[in-house]
């Protein structure tokens, strides 16, 4: 079955929430072999992982018109990314 | 190459041919000197944050000439969210460094000439912009680091830069040549100096006529033949030179200030940007200080590193609990938020100049400057409040780590939390760096006189207010009617 090739977009952290690299990890690990991470210039991106460092979220999107785009604002929100991805806590 | 590595930004450092005196001396190695080494490290988190993608967003944008990738510094701004990331990038960089990072006054600096360029090109017929735009181009295609320099020494304040006892109290043209001038005089307290590839002249007031000489802006190779850095010394500035790290309290970063002396220095025309426009002077005065007042986003950041030490060292006092010490970090985040408004709101209000640079709102840069010399002090004074009177009474590390009296002091700064001694320590003198150590520089005099000293920002607060609005406003309220 073809994975679904997931794009990490980071907004630019100026004074985040979390620590939104340890988040990327801990997704990048629950999520291995289930997905496939690809560079955000990847041509056939299925999902962008929008990961905003607070509620403003204000990542700049606008490099992916057209792809599905998921948003996590708080640590809290892996969780529900993993369960829709296949892989419960 | 449009985006430098922090390792290459130090090489480019080490190419560059600087003469700078410290301590009464001609500095052979720049680059590695213990005293400095720190402010470089600060400049090139400037260049690895751009690298990584967890802050490319704010870091980098898009240059409005090569459309290149470009880094955030040596960007002109082309929209009011620009101006929002700027503050952002401020902010961001002060937690990151806990100093100032000292590459805000150059990306000033080429904002306000992109503004007043074109301004004297459209009265004159010059083209000051064009030079500009070519200057810029090679700017960012290097990813240079570039000094603002507007601060000449003044002399006797009470007199205009013609009438000066000695002339080159202020930076002026000696001699006009076909290939280029000749200037002499100096530029003060120049943030970065010698971590600059480039050094970017501006003219300090407003100027009349009989001042036209002293009109003149210019770019220069930092290492330019005559000019040369006598570095200003910092509160506690030798103990980099001493063993160990903790007593320096901010192990990985610092801040410099140099006087930069033009001794008789050649500048080619292309590298001239105002000859002798003496009615443009004040404009890119008020254009660069608008800018730079917004730039003081970056005490945000420190603001947030200073917070953060004052919350654990209450914490490692056992003392955070107190509801004393819970409304005092409650009084510092509030002053620090309240700096973080005005920059924000100042970027988000701003405006496209008529040759489409986007500016500031000046009114609001110049309230938040206002704020910004007066908060760090009172954020400064709760943090020492809650660190206690140890922040300047501990012993030195080598005491810490001396068979002698180590297990005493061990003993008793402990404060009985599951923190060890030594972290009680390292907070400590953290803070102690800040509000009166080499950080104290920059965190607290360079947000009182930076960009202006706070009686240059009421004269503008005067100037930009609409006082008659508001006078309307009252009036129609009350039933005042006037023709």
């Amino acid at each position: 079955m073809k994975r679904l090739k997931v794009a990490i977009k980071y907004c630019g952290g100026c004074n985040p929430d979390y620590d939104r690299v340890v988040l990327v990890k801990r997704i990048e690990e629950r999520l291995n072999g289930k997905v496939e991470f690809v560079s955000a210039e990847d041509e056939n991106i299925d999902l962008v992982l929008a990961v905003e460092g607070c509620k403003t979220a204000c990542a700049d999107l606008s490099a992916f018109k057209g792809i599905k785009i998921r948003s996590v604002t708080k640590i809290e929100d892996v969780e529900f990314l993993c369960i829709e991805h296949g892989h419960s806590a | 190459m449009s985006l430098m590595t922090a390792d290459q930004y130090e090489e480019s450092l080490r190419r560059l041919n600087l003469v700078v005196y410290m301590f009464g001396k001609k500095l052979d190695n720049v680059v590695d000197d213990p005293i400095i080494r720190p402010s470089m490290q600060a400049v090139a988190k400037t260049y690895e944050l751009a690298q990584r993608p967890e802050h490319e967003d704010i870091m980098t944008a898009t240059s409005h000439i090569s459309g290149k990738k470009i880094n955030r510094f040596v960007h002109i701004h082309q929209s009011t969210a620009d101006l929002v990331k700027k503050s952002k990038m401020g902010r961001l960089l002060g937690r990151e460094t806990g100093c100032c990072f000292q590459r805000c006054v150059g990306m000033d600096a080429l904002n306000a000439l992109s503004i007043v360029t074109h301004n004297i090109d459209k009265k004159y017929s010059t083209s000051y912009k064009q030079r500009f735009l070519k200057y810029l181009e090679f700017v960012q295609e290097n990813d240079f680091t570039c000094d603002g320099a507007m601060t000449d020494p003044k002399g006797d304040r009470s007199l205009p830069p013609h009438k000066q006892p000695d002339p080159d109290h202020y930076l002026h043209v000696v001699e006009e040549r076909e290939d280029g001038i000749v200037v002499r005089g100096a530029k003060a307290h120049q943030t970065g100096a010698v971590n600059s590839h480039e050094i970017i002249v501006m003219p300090t007031i407003a100027m009349r006529e009989e001042d036209k000489d002293y009109a003149v802006s210019f770019a220069l190779p930092a290492d330019a033949e005559g000019i040369f850095y006598i570095m200003g010394r910092q509160s506690c500035d030798t103990r980099k030179l001493e063993e160990g790290l903790m007593d320096r309290g901010n192990i990985l970063f610092g801040g410099h200030e140099a006087l930069v002396v033009f001794d008789n220095v050649f500048v080619p025309w292309d590298r001239v940007f105002m000859y002798k426009e003496y009615d443009f002077a004040g404009q890119l005065v008020e254009k660069f200080a608008a800018y730079h007042r917004q730039s003081y986003a970056c005490k945000v950041g420190v603001g947030d590193v200073l917070i953060g030490a004052a919350q654990t060292a209450a914490e490692y006092n056992n003392a955070a609990k107190a509801s004393h010490i819970k409304d005092k970090i409650i009084e510092m985040n509030h002053l620090n938020e309240t700096l973080y408004c005005g920059c924000i709101a100042c970027a988000s209000e701003g405006h496209r100049e008529p040759g489409g640079t986007y500016a500031v709102n000046g009114l609001l840069a110049n309230i938040h400057k206002q704020n910004v010399t007066r908060f760090p002090y009172e954020i400064s004074r709760i943090a020492q409040d809650i660190a206690g009177g140890l922040m300047v009474t501990m012993p030195a590390e080598q005491d810490f780590k001396s068979p002698a009296t180590g297990k005493w002091l061990e003993k008793y700064y402990t404060a009985h939390c599951d923190a060890p001694t030594v972290n009680r320590m390292r907070i400590l003198r953290l803070i102690e760096n800040l509000t009166l150590g080499t950080a104290a520089v920059g965190y607290l005099t360079e947000s009182m006189h930076g960009a202006g000293s706070p009686q240059a920002q009421r004269i503008m607060i005067s100037r930009l207010v609409n006082i008659e609005e508001k006078k309307r406003a009252a009036k129609k309220l009350c039933g005042i009617e006037e023709e």
